[in-house]
């Protein structure tokens, strides 16, 4: 028995004592990745105070493929930097929040990139890979990563575990960490022509209802207290979608009401591209949801025009 | 918890210590304890089922002890049949009921009499089907006085509840597990390690194979409707060592694991994709099953005895019945059929036990007339496997046509073509080591016989980094759902 306990434990050993050493070396390497939509990036000046500006924008990937940070920042003389995470809501919008303001210095203002997805449940861990160096031992990550399906609560203490099966994280690991950057300050313009992603969801769904999450509403009030009780000025902005794409969405109004009542109950300043000219231009878009580099670029514009000419940034 | 998880590795590790070291090697000590372990880790699943489980065993041991006190023959038929009745009546409540019902609807539908049938939306009971056939062959071999009963309930219970064979086999024996329960178990130092070495390519087969595979053969089937001949084809292999990884390497880490704890359970795996036809392959394929409807349902409905017609009646029982065990689904019916109809030549021509000893025993190549027999029962049972996994049987026939049509000879269109010729690659490893491995209990099994300790632990790590790097995304075991 004994004999049998030892040569298990001298078995596993080396595999103990390579794990923390390999993980750091795996991580370390796979922070320079450029897949993911550029996350990985992202999250690198964040955790290595590199984020730091005057004006952060936060969202999703429409925050993150609209807001042009080089034109905001040319109309309003601010430093800015867009945060927008892809394919998630309030929930990881608020984590990346979080992170930010730890490791960097606090913005002045933050404009909030609403959308039809903002307040709505989700259970998939989506580019689940772009926290695996940062999540060992972290537990702001676990806390508001664990929730979904993605990682087993021993990713979040074991090293190496998360990394199993990993084979594609492996490979940009350890053989394509040169390639060029991927977004600038946070930001990718998408240099796509209009496609047919809106047809095919027709033909599956006339139209679709997002499903409204009230703890989404009460976290992102949360962090409207939050920005007010730290000083920092908080924009709404829900920027363009094309029009056909609004109809796509049943029950938009109700979701553009909640961000109206909350607006007003915080006198939080919404500005609401619904209705604006970009939206009735498909040229400017990819799909439904997202403008592509051009449109970006005409309502980053805009939109800079606009604050500077409501003096809601000084 | 599932066998590949950390949990389940912890959940080990501590009743394997306690086992050894604490329980002072007392051997009721140790069967209450691992009843208690069993039950933990059954309850972990969902502990409202436990009383499902707990029930169960009462029930049979009960019986059982009346059966065997039981004056007259009458009397012990009652408890007999009290047994049978219960057993399969929770097993045909939860596992069968909405199928029934749902069919009858539709058969009166057909006749324009519509029925609104009420059907229960329960989820069915993990392992079921394995611990009431634990129970069954209990009951059955005391009432053939084959067996005693067993008059410690904390035996019995583990001989039910072991928690390795608990949720999907192998269906054990009374005959077998309950002298290995009773006796007095020592360490055995070559049992453990060659257990724990069943363990590692348990998980191989399972984490490298099955999940990698999983993620292709549920692609393809699940988007069958536009795909090609080819594809599908593809899609029904992926399939073939998909189920192949993940069964038999769950009953590699079931059977490992009893190992460390002095047991040795059945076989249920002997490497059926090398059989030479379909005889062979069933007796190489879950053959704690197969075995257990030969002994209690093929035998006593008279085997192969009889007439020609006998033996098919018997064929098709069997093997219909052994479809619908693995659930309620005209697709399993349609499975086990198939099976049936391949297998009967052999049956008929009493060519079944042709091929009983292992294929090119004590040569490494096989034979030309080998390989092509292997290849034809290999495409057989892929074909069968397509009503397996296909939703309906007008889902099966669909894919069906779509690879006996002319795009079965265009090139395969999927996404992932890459991450797939990389799973290809790895199946063709694995298929590799299991030949090298075919004469023993598993594949991994003649590395220690043969091979000396360097390349020995060389391999072991090797097994390990595969885990590691190949390692597919985590699939519930098809199994559970039986």
């Amino acid at each position: 028995m004994r004999k049998f306990v030892a040569k298990i434990l001298l078995f596993l050993l080396p595999l103990a004592a390579l794990a923390y050493p390999l993980d750091a070396l795996i991580s370390h390497f796979f922070k320079n990745s450029h897949d993911y939509q550029g996350e990985l990036e992202v999250w690198n000046d964040i955790y290595n105070s590199r984020a730091s500006c005057d004006i952060a924008i936060y969202g999703s990937s429409r925050a993150w493929v609209h807001f042009n940070p080089d034109f905001l920042s040319d109309s309003l003389g601010k430093s800015v930097y867009n945060f927008g995470i892809d394919g998630h809501n309030i929930r990881l919008q608020y984590l990346r929040h979080k992170e930010f303001l730890k490791y960097n210095k606090k913005p002045k203002y933050i404009i909030l990139s609403l959308d039809d997805f903002t307040i709505e449940r989700a259970d998939n861990l989506y580019n689940e890979e772009q926290f695996l160096p940062y999540m060992l031992f972290n537990k702001d990550i676990m806390t508001f990563t664990s929730s979904y399906s993605g990682f087993d609560k021993s990713d979040y203490f074991i090293p190496i575990l998360r990394y199993i099966g990993k084979s594609r994280v492996l490979y940009n690991t350890f053989f394509n960490c040169n390639s060029d950057c991927y977004r600038h300050r946070g930001f990718k313009g998408i240099d796509r022509t209009w496609n047919d992603d809106l047809d095919k969801a027709k033909i599956k769904n006339e139209s679709i209802t997002v499903q409204i999450d009230t703890s989404r509403i009460d976290l992102l009030e949360t962090f409207i207290k939050e920005c007010q009780n730290t000083g920092i000025t908080l924009f709404f902005v829900f920027s363009p979608e094309y029009i056909e794409g609004q109809k796509y969405i049943s029950n938009r109004n109700s979701i553009l009401n909640v961000y109206k009542t909350l607006s007003q109950k915080y006198k939080l300043p919404f500005l609401n591209y619904s209705n604006d000219d970009i939206c009735f231009n498909r040229s400017l878009f990819y799909n439904a949801m997202h403008l592509n580099a051009t449109g970006a670029n005409i309502f980053s514009k805009k939109l800079g025009h606009e604050l500077k000419k409501l003096e809601l940034i000084k | 918890m599932l066998f590949n998880s950390i949990g389940f590795a912890i959940f080990l590790l501590i009743v394997f210590i306690y086992y050894w070291f604490f329980t002072g090697k007392r051997i009721r000590t140790q069967n209450i304890f691992l009843l208690a372990a069993s039950y933990f880790f059954y309850g972990w699943w969902d502990w409202r089922f436990l009383f499902l489980l707990i029930f169960s065993t009462l029930l049979d041991f009960f019986i059982g002890l009346r059966m065997q006190g039981a004056q007259s023959k009458k009397v012990k038929r009652f408890w007999f049949w009290l047994s049978i009745t219960v057993n399969l009546g929770f097993l045909g409540i939860f596992k069968y009921y909405n199928f029934f019902i749902e069919s009858l609807a539709e058969s009166m539908s057909q006749i324009g009499w519509q029925m609104h049938p009420w059907t229960l939306s329960v989820i069915l009971p993990v392992g079921i089907s394995f611990y009431t056939f634990h129970g069954l062959s209990y009951i059955i071999d005391i009432y053939n006085s084959k067996i005693s009963a067993e008059k410690n309930f904390a035996d019995y219970a583990v001989f039910v509840s072991f928690f390795p064979l608990l949720v999907a086999g192998p269906i054990e024996r009374a005959t077998h597990l309950l002298p290995q329960i009773k006796k007095e178990r020592t360490f055995d130092y070559f049992k453990a390690v060659d257990g724990m070495r069943q363990i590692l390519w348990g998980l191989f087969k399972k984490i490298v194979i099955a999940d990698n595979c999983a993620e292709f053969a549920n692609q393809i089937f699940n988007n069958s409707s536009n795909l090609s001949g080819s594809t599908l084809a593809l899609g029904a292999i992926f399939f073939t060592f998909q189920i192949y990884g993940d069964f038999s390497g769950y009953s590699d880490i079931a059977i490992g694991t009893a190992r460390l704890f002095g047991f040795d359970l059945l076989r249920n795996f002997a490497f059926p994709y090398f059989s030479r036809d379909m005889a062979e392959f069933w007796r190489r394929w879950h053959i704690s099953l197969s075995s257990w409807f030969r002994d209690y349902l093929y035998i006593p409905l008279g085997g192969s005895r009889g007439g020609n017609w006998t033996r098919i009646r018997n064929t098709f029982i069997i093997f219909i019945v052994s479809g619908f065990w693995h659930g309620a689904n005209w697709t399993f019916i349609a499975w086990g059929a198939l099976n049936a109809l391949f297998i009967m030549p052999s049956v008929l021509m009493r060519t079944n036990r042709q091929h009983v000893e292992t294929i090119a025993q004590g040569q490494f190549w096989p034979t030309i007339k080998d390989v092509f027999q292997m290849s034809f029962t290999f495409a057989l049972a892929v074909f069968a496997w397509i009503f397996f996994r296909a939703h309906s049987i007008e889902h099966a026939l669909s894919i069906i046509s779509a690879i006996l049509s002319p795009s079965l000879f265009t090139v395969p269109n999927f996404d992932g073509k890459v991450k797939a010729v990389i799973t290809l690659m790895l199946t063709a490893v694995f298929m590799i080591v299991e030949w090298y491995g075919r004469e023993e209990q598993h594949a991994i099994s003649r590395i220690s016989k043969k091979w000396n300790r360097p390349v020995r632990y060389a391999m072991y790590y090797a097994i390990i980094l595969a885990i590691f790097i190949f390692g597919g995304k985590e699939q519930q075991f098809i199994y559970f759902q039986f």
